[in-house]
């Protein structure tokens, strides 16, 4: 049994990130325009702030947030591409920036859109290519490919060159030829844009794969929210350039958007019964722990109320025994949240929160602490 | 209909307009563009009036008048380059997936390559051009009446319009087939080598070959032998020689038919 | 994780790279072999007609400028195979962003970069030997002056190549500091081509001229090596102009290796 040390150690390591890009300014006008080509006049952005997380070992994580948030900025200083101007990496025991050789043996990476392949051969042969680039011995290749083959069905287009494939099947070669080499760690920056379902699907069969039977760590960037729920563990949310979240999907739900609602649809009889006024139904005491959303004649709405320290938060069964017991209920159902709501109020409790001064967040910070 | 003229004229000089004005963001480079078009023209002038020192008698032609031949070419080929010199670099904006968001735009796709970036060698290539091409007439013997003047005019608008129409014959290719790139880069080199010199020097094979396979002779040649009493030994019929202008106009219309015919079968960058 | 095993051919899979892709286009392949006759054929014609009236000038009789002329449409083939249709040039890459894959594998880019090179001028050079064999064969160009010429040709051919390679990664290498690299590209280019002898030999030209291009990189990539072949350049003069090459070499090397640090850490900066 590793140590949670250990199993860190052997994934992705991150602490007090921070990224600062030097821009030109643009003058207005015609003059301004032949000014800036005399002087020109520079600004500074900073583009990642302080970005502290951890994936082990096994561990799928998602980095959300909107576009321009630093997302793409952060995977970049992770796989060693960007520098960071402050801050520290480890990934899998190495930091990126210095050790480039070493640590290219122990990621895999996938960049939307942009293609590893060689445009003009067939995706056979860039795999061959990227077997002679990483030394893996013939028959581990020939296995290795079977297999991504057998989950990602690529024999049937591998012939083809890379120009002549379609998006969905290009993403799959390029998915194949990151992990050819077995690597311990895997980024993928939005790796299913524009793909269709039955291609996302297949793609998401392998990541499950390859992070429980393989154990890989693998720190996805996406948009998809069905994505992150069908893969992700956990999740950190960036905004901004900073961190806004990070915890469990359980967590994201619980603090941004509740969990569930119980729709019930009381009996016309219990109104009329104590009094004309839907007042009647409210005075009731409510179960300890669910709020009344919404009342429309018979139709209620209970959502769970917000967990305080010390009142655990209800569960479902309870809730629904609860409802059932004071209600004379006709018919009942429960809806889960929808994550993207979750989501959309996360970002936006940032967009609040930036106004107050942010706490530090250190190094001693644990993961899966949800930070507001 | 007039309005709708006018109006296309005016969108698209404002989008020139802009397109300049984005060229000066990047300072270094529009100067260098701008300076190396100037030390390009010059160093075929200087390469040109080598070849002419040390080799006389060049298929009849005397100093002057290869001189106005190469000082046409010049001209033509700096008033293609700020007119259409996009057009030779259209294999990388397919690459680029730009002409299938131009599909989707309501202006007609070629003014949009046209238009896709300010090409600032043009300004080197022309300032040169012009140069010569004054000095060329004026170290001309010739007596420049009103009708010789307009013959030359149409030569030039004609040459510009010939070198338009050969890379954008090519180019139609280049919506479909990005190796025809090479194909442009080959023509653009040959058409520089033998455009300057009479084709007279050449074996009557040859010229035919770059009269009518790479209508180069059209350029600057043929107009240029008419106006300086080389009619009778061009290698084509006098009228054709003398209509080169048309020729060239008829050349324009058919590449730029051809090109709409290619982009009607366009099947987009892959998916 | 895998570790590296000595005994794949990775040199020779990466070099293979560009003339596998042709390979696999023959219309690609018979396009570049109709240019090359073509041009031939024109420039054979064009010397043959600028020397009707004289048979010999700047010491240069017909013979050896069409030699002189037909070897330089030859050797233009080994001119750094343009990959452009591959989007595989370094501009292209840093375009669409794919560069970064170059950075993300155990093989250091300035290597990749080599071994290219290597494999676009290995498969240009088959298309220089057959070339010259037919040529040779059907007589329309001379052999070499010399055995001797023909060795001081060989090597300094390779030393020009060498040159030209440098040259050509120093404008590579300019991407990565602005996008807009034509003007450069085009620059070199011009100066590689106008100044190498490839549209004229440099005989020709004003004394001045041919000074001036004596103390520049680009004549030896073309006219030194052609002008020992045709005898031009006697082969007792032939130690000391492959002395200067070789300096050259080292220094332009000298500058790319600076260069490729500084792209590195360029993009660690700024990105791709």
């Amino acid at each position: 049994m590793r140590s949670a040390d250990e199993a860190h150690g052997e994934g992705i390591v991150v602490r007090g990130l921070t990224k600062v890009f030097y821009t030109t300014v643009r003058r207005p006008g015609f003059a301004g325009a032949v000014r800036s080509l005399i002087a020109p006049q520079r600004a500074a952005k900073t583009v990642v702030r302080d970005v502290s997380f951890d994936v082990a070992r096994g561990e799928l994580l998602a980095l959300l947030g909107p576009n321009g948030a630093g997302k793409s900025t952060t995977i970049k200083m992770l796989t060693g591409i960007l520098t960071p101007t402050r801050g520290a990496v480890m990934v899998a025991g190495m930091n990126p920036h210095l050790d480039r050789k070493r640590n290219a043996r122990n990621i895999g990476a996938v960049f939307g859109q942009r293609t590893q392949l060689w445009w003009d051969l067939p995706a056979k042969e860039s795999f061959t290519i990227l077997r002679s680039i990483y030394g893996v011995p013939a028959e581990r290749h020939r296995a290795r490919l079977a297999e991504l083959d057998r989950l990602l069905e690529l024999s049937e287009f591998w012939q083809t060159r890379v120009r002549h494939l379609s998006l969905g099947q290009r993403v799959r070669c390029d998915l194949a030829a990151a992990l050819l080499h077995d690597p311990a760690i895997v980024f993928l920056d939005e790796p299913t844009i524009g793909m269709d379902v039955v291609v996302k699907e297949q793609v998401r069969g392998l990541l499950r794969h390859e992070v429980e039977q393989r154990g890989r760590a693998v720190l996805l960037t996406t948009h998809d929210m069905t994505e992150v729920e069908r893969l992700a563990e956990r999740v950190v949310l960036i905004n901004h350039g900073r961190i806004v979240l990070d915890g469990t999907l359980e967590e994201v739900r619980r603090e941004f958007g509740g969990t569930w609602r119980i729709r019930a649809t009381i009996a016309d009889s219990a109104l009329s019964a104590s009094s004309p006024s839907s007042q009647a139904v409210r005075a009731r005491d409510l179960p300890s722990g669910l709020e009344l959303l919404s009342q429309d004649r018979t139709e209620l709405v209970f959502a769970p109320a917000a967990a305080t320290g010390y009142t655990p938060a209800i569960t479902v069964p309870e809730a629904l025994r609860a409802v059932v017991d004071r209600y004379p209920i006709v018919g009942i159902s429960i809806e889960e949240t929808d994550l993207e709501d979750a989501m959309r109020a996360a970002y936006l409790r940032q967009g609040v929160a930036t106004a107050e001064p942010e706490p530090e967040t250190g190094p001693g910070q644990d993961a899966g602490q949800v930070v507001s | 209909m007039w309005r709708s003229f006018t109006e296309a004229w005016r969108v698209a000089w404002q989008i020139t307009a802009l397109n300049f004005r984005a060229q000066l963001e990047y300072r270094v480079e529009f100067l260098i563009r701008i300076a190396f078009g100037i030390v390009w023209q010059l160093s075929i002038i200087v390469f040109a009036a080598v070849l002419l020192s040390k080799f006389s008698g060049m298929g009849g032609w005397t100093s002057s008048q290869i001189l106005l031949l190469v000082a046409t070419r010049m001209l033509c080929n700096g008033l293609y380059v700020l007119y259409c010199g996009s057009v030779f670099s259209l294999a990388f904006y397919v690459q680029q997936g730009l002409i299938d968001g131009y599909l989707l735009r309501p202006m007609p796709v070629f003014r949009q390559v046209q238009l896709v970036a300010f090409q600032t060698n043009g300004i080197g290539d022309l300032l040169v051009g012009v140069g010569l091409f004054a000095g060329a007439i004026a170290r001309s013997p010739l007596d420049w009446t009103p009708s010789r003047i307009a013959y030359l005019a149409a030569g030039v608008i004609g040459g510009t319009l010939l070198i338009t129409a050969v890379f954008t014959a090519v180019s139609a290719a280049a919506l479909h087939f990005p190796a025809s790139w090479y194909w442009s880069l080959w023509i653009s080199e040959v058409s520089a080598t033998f455009g300057s010199y009479p084709l007279s020097i050449l074996p009557r094979a040859v010229g035919e070959l770059l009269t009518w396979l790479l209508p180069i002779a059209f350029i600057a040649y043929l107009p240029v032998g008419v106006l300086t009493g080389h009619g009778a030994g061009l290698g084509v019929p006098i009228a054709i020689a003398a209509g080169a202008p048309l020729v060239a106009l008829a050349m324009y219309i058919g590449s730029r038919l051809l090109w709409n015919w290619s982009l009607r079968h366009y099947t987009g960058v892959n998916g | 994780m895998i570790e590296p095993n000595p005994r794949q051919p990775l040199a020779l899979r990466a070099a293979w790279i560009t003339p596998l892709g042709e390979l696999l286009a023959p219309p690609r392949i018979a396009a570049t072999a109709i240019r090359m006759v073509i041009q031939i054929f024109l420039v054979v014609y064009l010397w043959h007609g600028l020397y009707s009236h004289t048979s010999t000038n700047s010491g240069l009789d017909r013979g050896q400028a069409v030699t002189f002329a037909v070897l330089a449409v030859l050797i233009t083939r080994i001119r750094g195979l343009d990959r452009f249709a591959g989007r595989d040039t370094v501009f292209q890459h840093l375009a669409y962003g794919t560069i970064v894959y170059w950075f993300l594998r155990p093989l250091a880019p300035r290597r990749y970069y080599v071994l290219r090179a290597l494999g676009d001028q290995a498969y240009g050079f088959a298309w220089v030997v057959v070339g010259y064999a037919a040529c040779l064969a059907s007589g329309v160009i001379e052999p070499p002056a010399s055995g001797t010429a023909a060795a001081a040709c060989a090597a300094s051919l390779l030393l020009g190549q060498a040159v030209l390679y440098e040259l050509t990664l120093l404008t590579d290498l300019m991407c990565f500091w602005t996008m807009h690299n034509d003007s450069a590209v085009q620059m070199i280019q011009f100066a590689q081509n106008l100044l190498s002898g490839a549209y004229a030999p440099l005989w020709y030209f004003p004394a001045w001229f041919i000074t001036m291009s004596s103390f520049l990189p680009f004549q030896s990539t073309l006219n030194t090596p052609l002008s020992l072949y045709i005898g031009r350049i006697p082969v007792r003069q032939a130690p000391g102009d492959l002395l200067f090459q070789t300096a050259w070499v080292v220094a332009l090397a000298l500058i790319s290796r600076l260069l490729w640090g500084r792209a590195s850490r360029r993009v660690a900066v700024q990105g791709g």
